[in-house]
């Protein structure tokens, strides 16, 4: 496995105040602190090539894993094992292997092209010229941005700076890749781009990914396998598919009706969740689907008539409820 | 060859900002003028005042000032405690396989070199203005010797400034302890005047603590007032100092870095 981590925790003391000045008096005498866990005791493992969706909501202990991980913290307790490495120890020979990727946080150099800084890290991890001239070649053409290679980077776009980020990071072809929030803030087009780089540069390199995102759509159209946390905890780990058909209660009978038929008819087949004739849609207990479908065809005027999974935002926005 | 690569990358990203370089030299340049226009003052009514220092030394004091000014006061601190430490930026530095303290020691030089380059270009107009009036003839070796106490100068300001920004990993509110040290600066390293203008009390707790061999040192070494033995020595205290900062420097940034949370990153 390459990446190994096992009953990581990453405990923060965290200062509490009581409000007014009262309560700033008190606090000098007597400081209260809070025990606040941002990962609480988890534990997965990755194998070489894969490439996974770390997915939970704000605070869940996302961010904090990846840094775990990448030897950027000190972990509370709890192995954690990368390429054979402890990562906080942050040997050089770990750290020219991998590399942190955080969305809108910047190491390239503002007022000079980005090719100074990628020139830069070249000599940091001590690349050969031959190496460096072809993992820069590869990676401008992946990204298509070989016209913006001698333009300031305060001149560039979001966008733009972003997949020179990238390219700043992965210059030293990294083994292990952990990307936070790497389309934060970018349009569709351009979150679509970064996504098509990713997959294309795991399936080239090999690279090992662990991807975090608040977008649903970098995990379905990337990752094969999820982890979700949330509250330091993880909840599921496993393929994107089963966890659907673990999660998802019920299916969404989505139908297109000839003829008007009152809300209160469609209700007594399943729950009503949208009625804008001619579309309906009924959720309905997945055991049932079938049954329901059967229902709806024979007694009501059904010009067209889908079973479809729920979204998958759905389905997590609801593993994070019940747990809750 | 890798370090100077690393140090000329740096230097590009510098020169690019030269203008911020000019006006940050600026500040250095006015408060040694005025200092100067004081002291000219008091000389043409009271005569010389300091037996040792004529009118001219002090002149020579203060335009070398504005080199040493520039070139040796290390303003790396802010840049460590609040982009790299409280904002977050550090998580960029510690994943990389070059140690932080000289990645920072490597993005200060190119600064300080060019404000410097400054500050030698006021001094050689002042040099054809004022002619005579600013001359320093040294012999070979004491130039040699200034050299290697401007260097040492250079490394010991380096890292008490290093030491003073990773202090943000434990203060949260770390601009006061900044501010204070900015003042135990001006009146210890003879940015105020020279230390024999201070009374003896204080001119003694100056030379126990390391600014004077940040900036007096070098300043009198060039103005050609020590002996071959008193800079020596100069060397010598220099070299422990350096030595016993940048050891406490590894401690401290051994456990401080354990508190890091890259908050904001």
């Amino acid at each position: 496995m390459v990446i190994s981590l096992s009953h990581l925790k990453k405990y923060y003391k965290v200062h509490q105040k009581e409000p007014g000045f009262m309560g700033s008096l008190r606090s000098l005498v007597h400081r209260k602190y809070q025990t606040v866990k941002a990962v609480d005791d988890i534990s997965f493992s990755i194998a070489e090539g894969e490439l996974v969706g770390f997915i939970g909501p704000n605070g869940a202990g996302k961010t904090t894993t990846l840094k775990c991980l990448s030897g950027l913290l000190y972990p509370t307790s709890g192995i954690v094992s990368v390429l054979g490495f402890t990562p906080f120890d942050r040997k050089n020979a770990y750290l020219k292997q991998i590399a942190l990727v955080m969305g809108q946080k910047n190491q390239l150099w503002w007022d000079l092209p980005a090719q100074e800084t990628f020139l830069l890290n070249k000599e940091i991890y001590e690349i050969e010229d031959v190496q460096y001239k072809k993992t820069l070649r590869d990676l401008v053409e992946l990204l298509d941005v070989e016209a913006l290679l001698k333009v300031q980077v305060r001149k560039l776009s979001l966008g733009e700076r972003m997949k020179m980020e990238l390219i700043a990071a992965l210059i030293h072809s990294p083994r292990v890749l952990f990307l936070d929030e790497p389309t934060i803030g970018l349009d569709v087009v351009m979150q679509k781009n970064m996504r098509d780089f990713i997959r294309e540069y795991n399936a080239r390199k090999k690279s090992t990914i662990l991807l975090t995102s608040h977008y649903m759509e970098d995990v379905k159209q990337l990752a094969q396998r999820v982890i979700i946390i949330d509250h330091g905890r993880i909840l599921y780990d496993g393929k994107l598919e089963a966890l659907v058909k673990k999660f998802a209660k019920h299916k969404v009978l989505s139908i297109v009706l000839d003829e008007y038929v009152t809300p209160d008819k469609l209700e007594a087949v399943g729950d009503l969740v949208e009625y804008n004739f001619p579309k309906a849609v009924i959720r309905v207990p997945r055991s049932a689907s079938n049954v329901a479908a059967a229902q709806l065809l024979e007694k009501f005027p059904v010009d067209d008539l889908n079973i479809e999974e729920p979204d998958i935002e759905d389905i997590i926005r609801d593993v994070f409820t019940q747990k809750k | 060859m890798r370090y100077f690569r690393i140090f000329f990358l740096h230097f590009q990203q510098a020169f690019a900002l030269r203008s911020r370089s000019m006006v940050w030299f600026l500040i250095s340049l006015f408060n040694p003028v005025l200092f100067y226009i004081f002291w000219a003052g008091a000389y043409h009514e009271k005569g010389n005042i300091f037996t040792s220092w004529n009118l001219s030394n002090v002149a020579v004091y203060y335009i070398l000032l504005v080199i040493a000014g520039s070139l040796l006061i290390v303003h790396i601190e802010e840049d460590v405690a609040h982009w790299d430490i409280q904002e977050g930026g550090l998580s960029r530095y510690i994943l990389k396989p070059f140690p932080y303290i000289w990645l920072k020691f490597f993005e200060e030089l190119p600064w300080r070199l060019i404000q410097g380059a400054f500050g030698i270009i006021t001094f050689v107009v002042f040099r054809i203005l004022l002619g005579d009036f600013l001359s320093v003839s040294l012999p070979l070796s004491i130039v040699i010797l200034a050299v290697c106490i401007w260097i040492f100068a250079y490394l010991l300001s380096f890292f008490y400034k290093m030491i003073l920004g990773i202090s943000a990993l434990w203060i949260t509110d770390y601009s006061g302890l900044q501010q204070i040290s900015e003042v135990v600066i001006v009146i210890f390293a003879g940015l105020l005047m020279p230390l024999e203008f201070l009374p003896d009390t204080v001119r003694q707790i100056a030379t126990a603590l390391p600014f004077s061999y940040i900036i007096y040192y070098p300043l009198v070494a060039l103005q050609g007032k020590l002996n071959i033995v008193d800079m020596l020595r100069v060397i010598g205290i220099q070299s422990l100092w350096i030595i016993g900062l940048h050891f406490l420097f590894q401690l401290l940034w051994k456990k401080g870095v354990k508190l890091f949370t890259g908050i904001g990153q």
